[in-house]
């Protein structure tokens, strides 16, 4: 085998991994150990065997740990979460690595429930320490993982709406997708709701505990699913492991619908997605509006060859992570630069002007302004403007603004 | 009002224009000069030179392979310009067709009008060497021409003013003065007074020196004040006056950048 396509779904309660074309995944809890007298760490099951028999001492919560910029002492020494992160990946990347004989990762996709950019840093920090390149590693949120999962999947499957219920340890949260079809491009539009009926799982031990489960699962399903039309519903997380517990809520699922309990749907996403990445002509053309994917597409008007044409700085759909661009306009009589933000009810579109106070007063067109335009989450868009003059006619000065604007 | 896309130009190379002595970076920057400087770029402006930067540094092969067939076939070397003009999206083409109107202006004057003009456009972008060359030019080309005093009082004048600019008082003195020699000017004889100030060690005609009458003194003497005030409150002064009150580190930094000014302004001067 030439590399691994893996996708990773990382949560403070669970690590999953799985690889692209295999069949073999892994689910070991997000905990790492650190042998007491000795530089030697244990991931997964085999931390909590050290700390059991007191060898070892355990860190868990490691994405929350990191998301805070914790810090824990083991064995007399502090360490930062992101560096127990990093010692983590590292051993569990191994895994997959040793059992298919194969040294090269050609493609991580991690998938987060919640996405921000602290963690995406923190991550790309843990790649670059592997050494994998930046390029090669994407992180997604459980919302489009999911996307992918169904998008892979037979048009049966997702003819209609999709949802899934994703019982774990530390929450239960709903997704759900539809695939709009338009007549030049498919888009598809996924939602997540935290539900705040979640539960501890612990109450699945006893009759009394199952019986309330089952209640609070179908009254979330009732209010969920009804009036929608589903093709199919998925189940997920260490909640559904066993699914006598939920007799009465199955009946409602179940019913005028499939119904599939799968373990790896988000990690089995991130691979589909880690595949599409090494594809010259994505498998998946449709825009996909969710969580950590720009819902708006942004775009100026400018000049070009005497016409005026809106230039899209950013399209809905692309990953506001990764979606950065630079480009160099002349003000022509003009002292502000305005962005056009087109969501996708394009009824709401509306105009963001940015009024470029402090830049130097020249004759007209002789100020160039670099604009640079970024994302720090898929709701906010940082811009820069940079006076970069016109040559030695007039040279650039130190005038900048930088303003976030709230898509 | 809107906002013009810049073609993407990695210049590594870039376009020494004599006429203002600076570098040029971009298409923008090209067309800027052509379009505001038409007394500079009418003569030889298109050269190989200048092709060779349009294909090898803007990437705009196009461009430079139509303006090297026109050249070859001898089109209107005015033309030339405006090709460029229209094809780098900067100007639109009304503003181009002002360009060409403006330009057949200045071709229907007569040569020494045309390179006076030229030179006093020098003289305005305080290129004085240049200028000085310019007006030289032009009283060689006129040198056994008879009944153009004027003319000739004004360009003495003019070259007078730039040799002044360039702090070579002698040279100026001997302008202004084959300048009044043509044409006997108050103007002429103020500024005799006012290198004689700048300069004590002067040597002025005693023909001068009679004709310089107290008024004329007067007047000169309370321009001088005002021109001193005047001085006193630039805008140049404050700023430098504000880099000094900043802190060590910035003032020698700004300090700095001024005097690499300073001395590009006076390389071109020169």
């Amino acid at each position: 085998m030439d590399g691994l396509i893996i996708g990773l779904d990382l949560c403070d309660a669970y690590t999953r991994i799985c690889c692209h074309d295999r069949d073999k995944s892994w689910n070991f809890p997000t905990v790492i150990c650190r042998k007491k007298d000795d530089d030697v760490w244990y991931v997964g099951e085999e931390a909590y065997a050290y700390t059991l028999v007191g060898e070892g001492i355990i860190v868990d919560k490691l994405v929350k740990l990191v998301r805070k910029d914790g810090t824990a002492t083991l064995c007399g020494t502090k360490y930062e979460g992101i560096d127990l992160l990093k010692i983590y990946l590292k051993k569990i990347l191994e895994i997959p690595k040793e059992e298919f004989f194969c040294d090269e990762i050609k493609q991580l996709v991690v998938t987060l429930p919640k996405v921000d950019i602290k963690m995406m840093d923190a991550l790309m920090y843990c790649a670059d320490y592997l050494g994998i390149p930046r390029e090669k590693v994407h992180i997604m949120s459980h919302t489009e993982s999911f996307v992918y999962y169904v998008l892979s999947q037979k048009k049966e499957i997702w003819n209609n709406q999709v949802a899934v219920f994703d019982l774990s340890e530390d929450s239960f949260r709903y997704h759900e997708l539809k695939v709009q079809r338009g007549l030049r491009q498919m888009t598809v539009v996924a939602e997540e709701e935290i539900l705040e009926e979640s539960f501890n799982l612990d109450i699945l031990d006893t009759p009394s505990g199952e019986k309330l489960a089952d209640k609070i699962l179908n009254s979330c399903a009732e209010r969920l699913l009804q009036k929608k039309l589903f093709s199919t519903i998925f189940l997920t997380g260490k909640g559904f492991e066993r699914q006598n517990w939920a007799a009465e809520s199955m009946k409602l699922l179940c019913s005028r619908r499939k119904v599939y309990v799968d373990q790896e749907l988000f990690a089995r996403g991130a691979a589909y997605k880690g595949m599409d990445y090494l594809q010259e002509k994505t498998s998946y053309p449709f825009i996909c509006i969710c969580e950590g994917r720009l819902h708006s597409t942004i775009s100026m008007k400018v000049l070009h060859k005497e016409r005026e044409s809106q230039l899209i700085v950013a399209s809905a759909g692309d990953n506001w992570y990764e979606s950065r661009s630079s480009v160099d306009l002349i003000l022509d009589n003009q002292d502000y630069v305005e962005f056009l933000v087109t969501p996708m009810d394009p009824k709401q579109k509306r105009l963001v002007k940015i009024p470029l106070e402090g830049f130097p007063k020249r004759p007209n067109k002789t100020t160039r302004v670099g604009i640079s335009v970024g994302f720090l989450d898929e709701k906010t868009m940082a811009v820069v403007c940079r006076d970069k003059g016109f040559g030695e006619l007039f040279p650039a000065t130190d005038a900048m603004i930088r303003q976030e604007v709230m898509l | 009002m809107s906002l013009i896309l810049c073609r993407q130009e990695p210049v590594k190379h870039p376009f020494y224009f004599e006429g203002l002595g600076i570098h040029l970076y971009s298409s923008q920057e090209l067309c800027y000069v052509i379009f505001n400087n038409p007394l500079l770029v009418m003569e030889e402006f298109v050269d190989l030179h200048l092709i060779e930067f349009i294909r090898n540094e803007l990437n705009m092969t196009f461009l430079a392979l139509k303006l090297e067939k026109w050249q070859q076939s001898g089109e209107d070397p005015d033309e030339l310009l405006c090709l460029i003009l229209s094809e780098c999206d900067y100007y639109n083409a009304s503003e181009v067709n002002r360009f060409r109107q403006e330009v057949a202006a200045y071709r229907k004057m007569s040569q020494p009008e045309f390179g006076k003009a030229r030179a006093d456009y020098l003289f305005m972008k305080k290129q004085y060497g240049k200028a000085v060359a310019d007006y030289e030019r032009i009283l060689e080309y006129m040198k056994s021409s008879k009944g153009h005093e004027e003319f000739l009082a004004k360009v003495y004048n003019n070259l007078g003013s730039s040799y002044a600019r360039l702090f070579l008082t002698d040279k100026a003195y001997h302008a202004y003065v084959k300048s009044f020699e043509l044409v006997s000017n108050k103007d002429v004889l103020s500024r005799i007074y006012y290198l004689s100030k700048w300069n004590p060690a002067l040597e002025v005609k005693e023909r001068f020196q009679t004709l310089l009458t107290e008024e004329l003194k007067a007047e000169a003497d309370l321009r001088m004040d005002n021109a001193d005030e005047a001085a006193e409150n630039a805008e140049s002064l404050q700023v430098l006056e504000e880099l000094f009150s900043k802190d060590p580190i910035k003032r020698l930094a700004g300090a700095g950048e001024i005097i690499q000014r300073w001395k590009m302004e006076y390389r071109n001067m020169v």
